[in-house]
């Protein structure tokens, strides 16, 4: 009867322990940002800030939050869409205002293309979206001061590596 | 002459008193004498039906499920006893919501450790079981975990709203049991059990994991145990009957 006893007691104790979960609140991952660094045209391994940087999203009336708006960077992180294949960016080099509140910088408009792939990350979390077969282009205007842009990686699953190089 | 006749009478009577004391005292009197009528235990089938599938099934438009529980007295405190169910469970959880419908066996045995007082056959028991479950898993929609709001100011983006079926899912696992049964009137018995289970299957594979399995109960995510349990009513039909085996006492012998 002891034995039971003490059986009943290690039983109870695994059935306290095995009913204890991580808390329902996501940690197990997140939707990538894309990075991408700005290298210099004339020296394709020198990184070169670009004046006064603005990012906007088309079709949003807001700059990319994660960006901090009209600095000089050479590295900037950008959220890509999770519904669709393609999001487009303005990328606005120089930019200001002019006395009416209109934007004087120069406008490049960038897309992406990728295909989504999507993960079950955890029971918190759900479903995550991982990119692949990025591809990016440029529309040619008269005077563009984007060059070139090249994919170094074309999975995005974090954004700990550079995944495009912008050349101006 | 008559005082001589009682003198010799007690004289007598005292003489026999003695020798009537001698053989008494050789041999020792037997303060637990054998006990010559056999109580005879019924032995036979149990069956029933798990109460708290019905009445969850009643109050949650979320939840069907049934369950029934039979045993069969095998010794004196050994059970085979099995469960035989169906479950349906939609859930909604934060960005997902899927339902798992399916049924499930589990077979083993318990062993009653309750030392009954004559008359009684109740049970409190330890058991063990094999647990095998085939179901089907619907994502029925989900929306994609993004933190960063700049496309969807107004919260997840939903990325399906087309239910999808992932079939002819199994799932298998073991079960400790510890529970009871009380005999409420003749031959009705109210039980209650929890269950520990411990699952084979990986749930963590594929596109859409399992996170539900009939008769298994919820699976924790990074975990492979499970907690289950039941409430039943059942009828315990005798078959027959066999006399109640002794057990021998030892005597402690005083020194």
């Amino acid at each position: 009867m002891k034995k039971f006893r003490s059986g009943i007691l290690v039983f109870l104790y695994i059935l306290g322990a095995a009913s204890c979960e991580k808390d329902d609140i996501c940690v197990e991952g997140n939707t990538p940002l894309m990075v991408i660094e700005f290298f210099d045209i004339d020296n394709p391994d020198t990184p070169k800030n670009v004046t006064t940087l603005r990012v906007v999203g088309q079709g949003q009336t807001v700059t990319v939050n994660t960006v901090a708006d009209r600095a000089g960077l050479n590295k900037i992180t950008v959220p890509l869409k999770t519904v669709g294949d393609t999001t487009s960016f303005l990328f606005i080099s120089n930019s200001a205002d002019n006395e009416d509140g209109f934007e004087i910088g120069n406008i490049d408009t960038v897309t992406f293309n990728y295909a989504r792939l999507e993960e079950f990350k955890s029971r918190a979390c759900g479903f995550i979206v991982n990119y692949e077969e990025l591809a990016g282009s440029f529309q040619t205007d008269t005077e563009n001061w984007i060059q070139d842009i090249e994919i170094i990686r074309s999975q995005i699953s974090n954004a700990d590596s550079t995944h495009v190089k912008i050349l101006h | 002459m008559l005082r001589y006749y009682i003198s010799f009478l007690v004289l007598l009577r005292v003489a026999f008193g003695f020798a009537q004391d001698q053989p008494i005292a050789t041999q020792p009197i037997d303060t637990q004498p054998k006990d010559t009528v056999i109580y005879k235990q019924s032995y036979g089938i149990r069956v029933g039906l798990d109460l708290s599938r019905i009445l969850i099934s009643s109050l949650d438009d979320n939840y069907t499920g049934l369950e029934l529980v039979a045993d069969y007295r095998l010794t004196e405190d050994l059970y085979i006893a099995a469960e035989l169910g169906t479950e349906n469970k939609t859930q909604q959880e934060d960005l997902y919501n899927f339902n798992t419908s399916g049924s499930y066996l589990k077979a083993g045995v318990d062993r009653n450790t309750y030392a009954n007082w004559y008359g009684e056959q109740n049970l409190i028991f330890y058991g063990g079981r094999l647990g095998f479950s085939t179901f089907s898993n619907t994502l029925n929609n989900y929306q994609i975990f993004d933190t960063n709001r700049y496309w969807n100011p107004e919260g997840f983006a939903t990325a399906s709203e087309t239910p999808e079926e992932f079939n002819g899912l199994t799932a298998a696992w073991i079960e400790a049991v510890l529970g009871t049964k009380v005999e409420l009137f003749p031959n009705v018995y109210l039980g209650a059990s929890v269950r520990l289970g411990f699952l084979f299957t990986d749930a963590e594979d594929g596109r859409f994991p399992i996170l539900f399995v009939p008769g298994f109960n919820k699976v924790t995510w990074g975990s492979k145990f499970g907690l289950g349990y039941n409430y039943s009513i059942s009828y315990f039909l005798p078959l027959y009957k066999k006399d109640k085996k002794v057990k021998k006492i030892e005597v402690e012998t005083a020194e």
